[in-house]
This record gives C-alpha cells, structure tokens and sequence, in this order.
C-alpha cells in the first residue's frame, strides 16, 4: 500500500508537468485550431532562460531561495510569453487566411528553428541548474520519504491551472477569448480585437510552458535542447486525451497520463510504459473520439 | 555504321574515346579527391547531441595528435589530413556521415563512442574497404561479425561483464538488482553480468529497462526499492545514472549502486549533486588524470598546454590511441587499408599508447584488462579503489 501512494505522488507530479504543457496546447487550438507544435521548444527555451537567469542574476546566496525562484518564475514567464507572442506575428499570422495545412507546416518549421537555435545558443550537452536552487528537502508524510519539490510542483500547477480556469471563465478579457473560440467573425462584430485575443491567447500558453520548462530544470535539474520534443508529444497527448480544447480536459488528461504511465510501470511493466500510455489513448479514443471532456461539434458544411 | 569508315567518322570515334576517357578521369578525380601527398583519416564521433562533450573531446585530442604526427614526418612523408563527420550520437546520422567519409576517400575511419552508432555505420565503411577503429563502442557484436576491416581500442562488455560480476561477488552482496536502458550496449553487458552472477548463485531479484533520455525515474526507482536489492547494478549512460542517483536520495533511499564505464564522466556529478553522487561506484578503464604511461601522462601534459583543461572522460583519450595505433600501422604499411589492417593484427604488438600496451586479436578486439573500480568520493570527485 505505500508503494502505491508513493506511486501515485509520483505520478501526479509527472502529470502537473504535463498538464501545465498541455494547456498551452489546448488554448491555441481551441482558439486557432492550430496545433502550434513549436510548444514543445517554448518549454525548452523556458528551462534554458531559467537556468540563465539564475546563474547570470547571481541570485544563488544572496535572496531567499523562494524569493529568487518566483522572480525567475515570473521573468522567465514574460520572457516566453513574449516570445509565444512574435512567434504568432512571424509564423502564424501571416498564414490564417491560408489553409489549415499551411499554418501546421509553418509550426513545424518554427519548431525545428528553436530547436537548433537552443543549440547553438547554449550547445548540445547537457545543462545543469545550480546545486543551491534546488531544493533538496525531504518531507515525511504518513511514513513515506516525499521530496517537497514534488509537492510544489503538483501545488504550483493546480494553482496555475486554477487561475487559468478563472481567468477564461470569470473575467470580461476571459469570456472574449471563448467567444472567440466559438467564431471569430461573430465575436469581431461584437466588438472584439480578435487580433489582440490572439496574441494574448500566445502570451498565456507559452508562458505556462515557459515555466513548466523552470520546473523540470528546478527538480530533476538536467536539461538539454531535445527535452521539449518527448514532453512535448507527452502533453499534446495529454491535451488529446482530455479533450483538446478544452481547459479543464487538459488539466484531467495530463494528470491522468502521469498517472497511467507511472502506475503502469509501477504494476505491469517498465519497457512498456510508454506503449501503454498510448494504447490507453487509443482505447479512450475510439470510445470518445473527442477525448474525456471534449464536446460534439458539428461540422460546419 | 558505314560511316566509321571514312576519315570524319574516324575523327568523331576518336574524340568520343578521348571524351569518355576524359570524363571517366574527371569522375576518378571527384571520386578520389584525396591529393597526392596527403592522407586522410576520418574521424567519425558526436560533435551534437546527448553526447556532444564526448565527440567535441575526441576532435581536440585527435586534431592535437595529428598536428603532432605531421611534425613528425607524417606517414612516409605524406601529410596526414583529417576529415571530420559529426554523427550526432544517432544511427541514421552515423550511416550518413560513413558514406560521406567514404566519398571523401580516406583510408580509415576512427570512431564512434556509442555502439548502436558505430554499428550503423560498420558495414558501409567495411564495404568501401575502408578501416574502422571504435573508440568507446563496447558492444561485443561488433567485433562478432567477421569484419576484416574493423578494430577497437576499448575493452568489450563481456570483459567489463566479468570485472562487474566479480566486484559484486567481492562487495558480498547477495541480492542483486539490475537495470539496463535497452540499447545494444546496455543491454548487452546486463545480459552478461545476469549470466555470470546467476552461475555464481546470486539472486537476480529486478531485470528490466527504463527509458533513456526521460527525466523522471521515481516510479522505477519506487518499484526496484519494493524489490528489497543489496545492490542496484545499472548498466546505462551518466545522464540517466545522475538523475537516478538524485532521485534515489531524494527517496531517502540509501542502497549503493554500481555503474558502468558510460558513468565514467564528471557530469554525472553535476547531474546527481555531489551529496547524492558520494559513494557511488563504477568500473570503467582509468580516467584521464590516472593514467601512468609515460605517454598518457606527456599526452595530458600537451592537451593541458593547447586547450586549458583536462579531456573528460578516458573515451576520447582512446579515440587518441586509435590515431596511434593506425599511424603507427601506416607508417608500417603504407596507405593501405588492408595492409594496415593486417599488420594491426600480426605486427603491432606490443605498442606503447597513451593508455598502455596494444595488440589486436584476430577478431580486432585490444587484448587485456583495463578495468577498474571506482567510487565518487564526498568531494565529489572519482577515485580509484582497485589497480
């Protein structure tokens, strides 16, 4: 039994990580219907920024850790963010008028160009964050050794994916962006800058990438120019599995692959986990073609 | 063709003689672009990707040799050139960067240090006769084959098979977990070890994979602690042993672990953290500043001089040997790959490298035991325990 509670903290933690990518997944497309797969390298370029801004602030020593960590959080938030937001102008904008195929190219090619610009940048070894940022505290909870850091992460997702549901769900800015999910020549008759949803709905996804990227630097501590493209596919998955588009789905599905995936390799098999995290979504796929929480649309003829 | 006969004609068959003898020339040249007067070696590592620091090494201490042996003479007077291809630690690219060092005409091939890579690449070259030499390709497999053209300069994993099974027997541990990463290497010494320590009556009580190149290991981590091992014997890459070793502390877990010689890299330190890389132990060839010939340690000195640090890891300074031995066999041979191959196999006995003495058996395997035992000491720096 405490195996599986150590299982399923495990599990969760992967799953907030996933779930924080995966929202910016299914923000684009609920809006755009685009699947911007440069994501993916966003989070990339959110863990190397963290990493930079950390040893180049010379934070180490100086602040409170939990200080320096939010200050970080927050740059690397508006860095990515802004980013995400030329990305739309360079890459997508252009291209909305054009084929839905043409803007899936286009996020292909962002995606390879940010890869190998990490590359360059930074190189191709791996990076390590600094030893003293990282939180190395080890909680005992009902006889179980839980780092804390796996307990922050599980909490600062929920708190980010909470805030994000608010956002979209209470406020005026948030009902604008839905409206202009729903149709966008409606919602530009109503008085809405479609445009500036747009880029705002680009300056939320990536961030939360952005700082989905800081967190896995700040627990696991490695990182490296590639580690977008698995966590990338992971979360997008994720998005499909809850139902792309749709916020709360995101949430579920990330933290429901994490869970699968850990619990199939804690119960049934290692090598296999990834097959099986797969053919999970396959299964809940042809049962519910628009994933847990996605809804029926008709197409429009 | 009636027309032969007449003068015109004869003219015309003349100039499509020639024209043909000049073109197929033209292709000889663009074929065979290697000048008269120069020799060139290939030399195939990982200059991008998980292994990056691994190929950059290799570069630097074989571009430092080479510098060194044309001021020396070269080989019979030939300038020695070499061509790099990075491979990128990925198979595909190794196929593509040995066909591209086959078109540039060199007479061997050093490298490459994973070896599901070296083997992509292994038949192409062997194909165009050309020598290989592996520098940190341990994957008995390779040399299996038959392969006349292709050595190796670093032990294979049965060897380092034989030395983990038998530090594990010497720590007087009982129950023993292993974990491999699924590649050919990896895999490969797992099998091995699994083997030996079942004849020596050892309980296997966890056999299985994780995925390379992920970064959470916690629920494998969780189910090999639920498996109750004296020891975790893992059998991958530093990346994944640092994480695994930080995740491992981070548990609250404290059963000590044994590695391979793909740990043998300081940044396995840097991954884990210094308090969850102390005492950590691995068996590998000696690390650079270890070694005691007195050519590895003028070699060290030199490398120090050109580039203000030390190499990293003992692969690259094999990729150094590797530049020896096929010199040396050139310089005895000539140019010719064959004939380089044969007298690596039957004349260079007893050759003093950088990382002791060479020979080659006839399977172009290096014979003799280069392993050692080492642990991170709490400073967080490796520390042989065992000549």
């Amino acid at each position: 039994m405490d195996q599986f509670f150590q299982q399923l903290i495990n599990g969760l933690a992967v799953g907030g990580i996933y779930a924080l990518v995966a929202l910016g997944y299914t923000m684009v497309y609920g809006v755009l219907k685009l699947i911007n797969f440069a994501h993916g390298d966003l989070f990339t370029i959110g863990a190397y920024l963290g990493m930079t801004l950390f040893v180049g602030m010379g934070l180490a020593g100086k602040a409170p850790v939990l200080v320096s960590v939010l200050l970080v959080a927050l740059m690397v938030m508006g860095l990515v963010a802004l980013l995400g937001r030329l990305l739309e102008r360079a890459a997508y904008r252009p291209l909305r008028k054009a084929g839905r195929l043409s803007a899936v190219v286009s996020a292909l090619g962002a995606s390879i160009f940010f890869q190998n610009a990490v590359m360059l940048i930074w190189g191709g070894k791996y990076e390590v964050y600094p030893e003293t940022m990282r939180p190395s505290v080890i909680l005992s909870l009902f006889g179980m050794g839980v780092p804390l850091i796996r307990l922050i992460i599980i909490g600062v997702s929920v708190l980010l994916m909470l805030a994000l549901y608010w956002f979209i769900d209470r406020t005026r800015t948030g009902t604008a962006i839905r409206a202009v999910a729903i149709d966008q020549s409606a919602a530009r008759l109503m008085g809405i800058n479609v445009d500036r949803i747009i880029s705002l709905v680009f300056c939320i996804g990536p961030g939360l990438g952005g700082v989905a990227g800081m967190m896995v630097g700040l627990s696991y501590g490695q990182i490296d120019f590639n580690m977008g493209f698995s966590y990338g596919l992971k979360a997008f998955t994720a998005a499909v599995l809850g139902g792309i588009g749709n916020i709360p789905g995101a949430m579920l599905g990330g933290l429901l692959l994490g869970l699968i995936e850990t619990l199939g390799a804690a119960y049934l098999t290692i090598a296999w986990k990834d097959a099986l995290s797969f053919l999970v979504l396959i299964l809940i796929l042809i049962i519910r073609p628009t994933g847990i929480l996605g809804e029926r649309t008709a197409e429009k003829l | 063709m009636f027309q032969s006969t007449t003068g015109a004609g004869r003219r015309l068959i003349l100039k499509k003689i020639l024209m043909s003898v000049f073109v197929a020339a033209a292709l000889c040249m663009l074929a065979n672009p290697a000048v008269a007067g120069t020799v060139r070696i290939g030399l195939m590592c990982p200059l991008t990707g998980g292994w990056a620091s691994e190929g950059q090494d290799m570069r630097r201490i074989i571009s430092l040799l080479a510098d060194e042996a044309n001021k020396t003479g070269g080989v019979k007077g030939s300038r020695i050139e070499l061509v790099v291809e990075d491979d990128g630690g990925d198979p595909r690219t190794a196929a593509l960067a040995a066909q591209k060092l086959a078109a540039a005409g060199v007479v061997a091939v050093i490298g490459t240090y994973g070896s599901a890579v070296t083997e992509a690449s292994q038949n192409i070259l062997d194909e165009a006769g050309i020598l290989q030499i592996a520098t940190g390709s341990t994957s008995v497999r390779l040399t299996e084959k038959g392969l006349p053209y292709f050595f190796r300069t670093c032990p294979r994993d049965d060897e380092q098979g034989l030395a983990a099974a038998r530090v594990i027997q010497g720590l007087g541990h009982k129950n023993i977990a292993v974990l491999h990463d699924n590649s050919s290497y990896s895999r490969g010494l797992a099998d091995e070890t699994r083997a030996l320590l079942d004849k020596a009556k050892l309980n296997i009580v966890f056999f299985d994979a994780l995925t390379p190149m992920e970064r959470d290991y916690s629920a494998i981590l969780t189910r090999l602690r639920a498996s109750s091992p004296d020891m975790v014997f893992f059998t991958g890459y530093y990346p994944e042993a640092g994480l695994l070793l930080r995740q491992k502390r981070e548990m609250g877990w404290n059963v000590p672990m044994l590695g391979c010689d793909a740990d043998n890299n300081p940044d396995l330190v840097k991954i884990a953290g210094t308090a969850a890389a102390a005492g950590f132990m691995f068996i590998s060839p000696p690390v650079p500043a270890d070694l005691s010939t007195d050519r590895g340690k003028a070699f060290l000195d030199a490398y120090r001089a050109a580039y203000k640090e030390m190499p990293q890891s003992v692969w690259a300074v094999l990729a150094g040997d590797a530049f020896n031995v096929l010199v040396e066999a050139l310089r005895h041979a000539g140019a010719d790959s064959a004939a380089a191959a044969a007298y690596l196999k039957t004349g260079i006995g007893g050759y003093a490298g950088m990382t002791g003495t060479f020979s080659f058996d006839a399977k172009g395997d290096r014979v003799g035991d280069l392993y050692r035992l080492y642990e991170v000491n709490p400073e967080g720096v490796f520390r042989a325990i065992s000549e």
